[in-house]
């Protein structure tokens, strides 16, 4: 069967965009990790520097890599795969152009406000109410250029990664609006234990309605193609979406499980972060049978490396994640260097990992030329991968130190020094995945630009 | 007096899901779930695979010593329980 499409007069601006987009920004929000590592193995290297101390670097960071390297990175390889899988073309480049503009614009006000000390000092909801306003109008473009490219298909079925980024879309825009509470512009929040209920839900919805669903959508598309390959079961996949719409929308409360919220309120969100392993496991076991006996394939293509490796990341970081929201367990892991450990499997390991597969898959599709260099791309993929699974063990050791020893009534900072040496092995793991930013970022700058190579037809 | 918002916002979400989900039964997405598996594939794979590079064999060996070590690590922490842990 052949595309009803050309894809030869199709510009994929709109994907380049966003997959720029995503190359320059991780190169920033990893260089805010990497300081922010720093100044945790030496806290007095940015005394006096009011706008680099740790306190604004650090939402910096976790704004930056959230919004800036791993969403921009996953709708660039949407904005190439959507019209694609509908047999039609975006429903406008234009739009989409500007969305990239308005998506980078809002990115340097996120840099500079939080450096000026301007913030609204909620996790993952600290940016300014005029922020808040351009991510969701940025969110909202998208939506709107995607639900126009859906509404002008060709294809009557939507396949599985259609509903996922969709989904992923407009969820975050309701949910953003609602934990920003942006109807209060100067706070920002509610007061007392909802605002904490409402800041949660949100939260974990950024990782369970945002990268989750453009991950998923990403590596339905990428595995079958890579194995060449139909998907393992489609009905499957549709059970998995549903019951992640489902089931991630309750668990936020596993964040507050130490914190006086509703005992109810905290027991269906222990049920249902068990329940997790339900769409997980459709999702994994769809994918990994899908890629039975091809792993060659998968090995050969440096987009399906990163994407399969992500998968793998899923499942451990779903697993544990589950287990976290056992109360047992998290009277250990709770408030220390554990649930650091387990964000960067979630957002480095997982997303992260499918962000890179994605952009490294599309890149010779959306340039028509070859990729500038399989050998750097292989070499980023060992220094993320060897950065973020020593973040994991290094991470989870300071962790189990700090739980144990609170647990045992020692004050904090008398544990300090014995976790030093494991914020120096980090910040060093950090630098090697800075560096990988910086391999990548030329790697899709030259493929963009100045690679003269043909693509092989 | 929080649940208002709280209340309204599930009212909504689940009344738009409710939409979306009459739509789906409606325009037949969950029909044909055979020839969906074959969405990805429609068009041609038009770029040629990509070679895999020289990286490849360090790479097993890099993996392999990975696995060792990661081995080693779980064995010396069993080891030392055991030999230390009363
Ligand atoms: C079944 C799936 C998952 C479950 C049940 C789960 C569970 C949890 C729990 C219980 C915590 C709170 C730990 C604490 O404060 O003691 C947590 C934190 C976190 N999770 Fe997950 N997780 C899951 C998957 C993921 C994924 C896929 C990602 C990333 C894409 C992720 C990213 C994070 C991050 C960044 C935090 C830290 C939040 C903070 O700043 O405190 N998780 N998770």
């Amino acid at each position: 069967m052949t595309a009803a499409i050309d894809d030869k007069i199709q510009s994929h601006a709109t994907a380049k965009g966003f997959t720029l987009t995503s190359a320059c920004w991780m190169v920033v929000g990893t260089f805010m990790g990497l300081l922010g590592a720093t100044e945790l193995m030496a806290p007095d290297l940015t005394e006096n520097i009011g706008w680099l101390v740790f306190g604004r670097i650090r939402p910096v960071h976790i704004n930056i890599v959230l919004f800036g390297f791993v969403t921009p990175g996953l709708l660039g390889a949407a904005f190439y795969y959507v019209p694609r899988l509908l047999r039609t073309e975006i429903y406008s480049e234009k739009l989409g152009v500007v969305t990239v503009i308005a998506w980078n614009v809002a990115l340097v006000a996120v840099v500079i406000s939080l450096c000026m000390g301007y913030t609204q000092g909620r996790e993952y909801a600290e940016l300014i109410w005029p922020i808040d306003i351009m991510v969701v109008i940025a969110f909202a473009l998208v939506f709107i250029n995607l639900v126009m490219t859906v509404k002008n298909r060709q294809e009557p079925v939507l396949y599985v990664s259609v509903w996922y980024v969709l989904a992923g879309v407009i969820l975050t825009a309701t949910t953003y609006s609602l934990g920003n509470v942006i109807w209060r512009p100067n706070s920002g929040a509610l007061v007392g234990i909802p605002d904490a209920i409402l800041l949660w839900f949100y939260g974990h919805n950024v990782f369970g309605l945002l990268l989750t669903p453009l991950a998923a959508g990403v590596t339905y598309y990428v595995i079958p193609r890579v194995c060449r390959a139909p998907l393992y079961s489609h009905t499957l996949s549709l059970v998995g979406f549903w019951a992640l719409l489902v089931v991630y929308t309750h668990i936020g409360t596993h964040h507050l499980l130490q914190v006086p919220v509703p005992t109810w309120l905290k027991v269906i969100a222990i049920v249902d972060s068990i329940a997790m392993v339900i769409p997980v496991m459709a999702f994994l076991i769809n994918i990994w049978f899908t890629a039975r006996g091809k792993l060659g394939e998968i090995h050969a293509d440096i987009g399906g490396k990163f994407v399969f490796t992500g998968t793998i990341m899923y499942f451990f970081v779903s697993i544990q994640g589950s287990m976290m929201a056992l109360p047992d367990v998290q009277r250990v892991t709770h408030f220390n260097n554990w649930v650091v450990g387990h964000a960067h499997i979630g957002v480095l390991g997982f997303a992260g990992m499918i962000t890179l597969g994605g952009i490294y898959y599309v890149l010779p599709y959306i340039t028509r030329k070859p990729l500038y260099s399989r050998f750097l791309a292989d070499l980023q993929y060992w220094l993320v991968l060897i950065g973020m699974v020593g973040f994991t063990v290094v991470l989870t050791i300071a962790g189990l130190i700090q739980g144990n020893a609170w647990l045992n009534g020692e004050v904090v900072y008398r544990i300090l020094p014995e976790i030093h040496p494991y914020y120096v092995t980090r910040a060093a793991l950090g630098l090697m995945v800075f560096v990988s930013a910086l391999i990548g970022l030329f790697n899709i700058l030259a493929t963009l630009f100045f690679n003269t190579r043909e693509a092989a037809s | 007096m929080y649940f208002p918002y709280f209340i309204s916002y599930i009212t909504v979400g689940f009344a738009i899901s409710l939409v979306v989900l009459i739509w789906a039964i409606k325009t037949g997405q969950f029909k044909n779930q055979q020839r969906a598996r074959f969405l990805p594939l429609t068009e041609e794979l038009n770029v040629s695979a990509p070679k895999t590079s020289r990286f490849n064999r360090l790479e097993t060996y890099a993996l392999f010593l990975l696995a060792i070590a990661g081995l080693g690590a779980s064995a010396a922490v069993l080891i030392a329980a055991l030999l230390h842990g009363k």
